[in-house]
């Protein structure tokens, strides 16, 4: 099909690179925020803004609250449906969970609850789950958006397509392709090595551009190869369920007899029997994290076949200062509240998956590395922007002489994807400020707003593009960078007005979540109002030469 | 705060042996320096040398200050971010990494 191998590498990743291209964007976009989705959730909930609490007391506090849990009301719903009638009055909790990290002021709690009249399905339950103020015990209200955790970092992962995980297969294939514009990246470029650390922005744009493209692509290629890579191994049991499907026989009896290896029982006996001091079993975990040589605070607690005398009680040690997953973990039964077992040092592959999880899923705490993690996703950011740019460069004189619109619906959707997509960004951030804090659904006003916006960013980005097709800039990159300007300055202005939490009190306080937040936006402000003055230049400076094309494009209609 | 010291020390190194390594090529050498003329080969050896063990000492620094696997990862992207670091001054300021060249010729 072509001459040589390097053309059909610079095929492949012209074309699969400019259609995954936009998605890539806001995989790499929203990731890199999700490095700080508990920063941003404190932004948005201002209630929140205390610092972060260690797990609260299970006996006095969380015991009491899992008590009152009640299923989610769309989940009972939705399993009336799958049963065909009516559900039994109470229905009984399954397990419990309770999870927190070093950044977490709040605590999220989660309860499963049986649904024990499905005749299809045995094993049919429904999820509960609340947040609450760990110091008190106060239930934080449901309708408030965790917009960092709940909205900013699903959506890297998932695009919020629920629909048959939908999304969940679109980025996986989107990670598949980032993989392979790496490798045919690294072909075609020429001189890898010789223009590693070359940038020459006062050469014309397109030339400027491929040096930028190369050059954040090539320093970062560890950081994009690795995320890309970890971000298929996390989901894997997605991509391939084959303990769900071909091997589900095995994969039970597997899990079966893993639950016996360790003496923790598989299934309720179906005899009550209440639970030891579980703060007790807490002691006794921290006291043999200690032993090990890594004390550390309990990250996640669970408690499996409630109420049940073959439950158990597992606590994680929360994983702060290692790469690898929350692990160490230590099964308690439930009743006696003596420890079953102690998990061994894991194996060769479990600690290389763990570690692999672990570097993308990044629950440690080491600042520097949080910050180098946003570092490169927004390289991947400048990357693969640098890279559409190109594409229309390239083209649009081409396109202009042929009458061609192709490179004008590039440019637009291109605009969509870098501006527009942080136009819709800040636009939430604003709303979030502004709508009434009683207002009734007020996420899902919130979420209406960044899609919105998005759209409206679209609308604008297309009837702007008017230009493209005379082979000069469209004005709509620098319009939407003067909006997204004014909207992060509007942002750090609505955080003081709403809350009083401004810049000189938070930095005074060292409250590094709002005051880094608002920081953030400031720098925001300053680099789009500085990109919007250079474009306006290159604009003018452009204007003599896109007169020629003129005529051609007059005479090709 | 000496974990925090250890760091920036490790990215700084990093940054150094990098620009090190761009001082060794023709260009970046005639950028910096504003001559036309190239680094002599003793010079070249010796850019390479000293940027391949700012390099590594960068990396004893990173395990210096956390766990292995940790350290790892803050080393390969103190890299990265070294490396823009040194493009963009490159870009903008050649002149600013001058003293890194010293008296070299």
């Amino acid at each position: 099909m072509f001459a040589t191998f390097r053309l059909s590498m610079a095929w492949l990743h012209t074309w699969f690179g400019l259609v995954l291209g936009y998605l890539l964007m806001v995989i790499f976009f929203f990731g890199s925020l999700s490095v700080f989705d508990r920063e941003i959730d404190r932004w948005a909930i201002p209630q929140t803004r205390f610092a972060p609490q260690p797990m609260p007391s299970f006996d006095t506090l969380l015991a009491p609250i899992f008590a009152r849990m009640v299923p989610e009301a769309h989940e009972l719903e939705e399993a009336r449906a799958r049963v065909g009638g009516p559900l039994p009055a109470e229905l009984p909790p399954l397990n419990w969970g309770a999870y927190t990290t070093h950044r977490d002021p709040v605590l999220a709690m989660y309860a499963e609850y049986a649904v024990t009249n499905n005749p299809t399905d045995p094993d049919d339950h429904v999820h509960g789950h609340i947040t609450i103020d760990p110091r008190t015990g106060q239930v934080l209200p449901d309708d408030q958006l965790k917009i960092g955790s709940d909205f900013f970092y699903p959506l890297h992962y998932s695009l919020h397509l629920g629909w048959k995980d939908l999304g969940y297969w679109v980025v996986g294939f989107a990670a598949l392709v980032m993989l392979a514009a790496l490798v045919s990246g690294v072909v075609i470029h020429r001189r890898l090595f010789r223009e590693f650390f070359t940038f020459r922005p006062r050469k014309h744009l397109q030339r400027s551009t491929l040096d930028l493209h190369n050059l954040t692509g090539v320093v970062a290629l560890p950081f994009h190869f690795f995320f890309a890579l970890t971000g298929l191994t996390v989901f894997a049991s997605i991509y391939l369920p084959v303990s769900e499907t071909m091997l589900k026989p095995q994969a039970q009896a597997a899990a079966m007899a893993e639950a016996q290896g360790m003496g923790l029982d598989f299934k309720p006996s179906g005899v009550k029997a209440p639970l030891a001091s579980v703060d007790a079993m807490v002691r006794e975990a921290k006291r043999r994290w200690a032993a090990r040589g890594m004390p550390g605070e309990v990250g996640y607690l669970y408690v499996n076949h409630v109420g049940d005398r073959n439950s158990y009680v597992t606590l994680y040690r929360a994983g702060s200062d290692r790469v690898t997953l929350v692990g160490q973990p230590i099964h308690f039964d439930g009743p006696s509240g003596r420890v079953v077992h102690e998990a061994p040092p894991p194996s060769l592959i479990a600690s290389v998956n763990d570690f692999l999880t672990g570097l993308h899923l990044q629950h440690f705490e080491h600042w520097l590395l949080r910050w180098f993690y946003v570092l490169g996703g927004l390289t991947g950011c400048a990357c693969i922007a640098t890279g559409f740019i190109f594409f229309v460069e390239k083209r649009k004189r081409q396109h202009a002489r042929a009458g061609s619109l192709g490179a004008r619906w590039a440019d637009a959707m291109a605009v969509t994807a870098v501006t527009g997509m942080l136009l819709a960004t800040l636009s939430m951030l604003v709303a979030n400020r502004l709508l009434p804090a009683d207002l009734a659904q007020r996420a899902d006003w919130e979420k209406g707003v960044f899609w919105g916006a998005w759209l409206l960013a679209w609308g604008h980005a297309v009837a702007r593009s008017g230009p493209v097709r005379q082979a000069r800039l469209s004005p709509a990159w620098r319009e939407q960078c003067w909006a997204a300007a004014g909207f992060a300055l509007g942002a750090v202005g609505l955080n003081w007005a709403t809350t009083g939490d401004h810049l000189l009190k938070t930095l005074g306080a060292r409250y590094w979540p709002v005051a880094g937040m608002d920081l953030v936006l400031l720098v925001v402000a300053g680099l789009a109002a500085t990109a919007a003055l250079t474009l306006r230049r290159r604009e003018r400076a452009a204007q003599p030469q896109a007169a020629p094309v003129l005529p051609a494009e007059a005479a090709h209609g | 705060m000496a974990e925090a010291a250890l760091l920036a020390l490790a990215w700084g190194l990093s940054a150094c042996g990098l620009a090190w390594l761009a001082l060794a090529m023709e260009s970046h050498w005639q950028q910096v320096r504003a001559v036309d003329t190239a680094p002599s080969p003793r010079t070249v050896r010796l850019l390479r040398g000293l940027g391949a063990a700012a390099l590594v000492a960068s990396l004893l620094a990173c395990l210096q200050a956390d766990h292995a696997t940790m350290a790892v990862l803050v080393w390969v992207m103190s890299i990265s971010g070294g490396a823009l670091l040194v493009a963009f001054a490159l870009a903008w300021r050649p002149r600013s990494l001058a003293w890194l060249a010293g008296p070299l010729s």
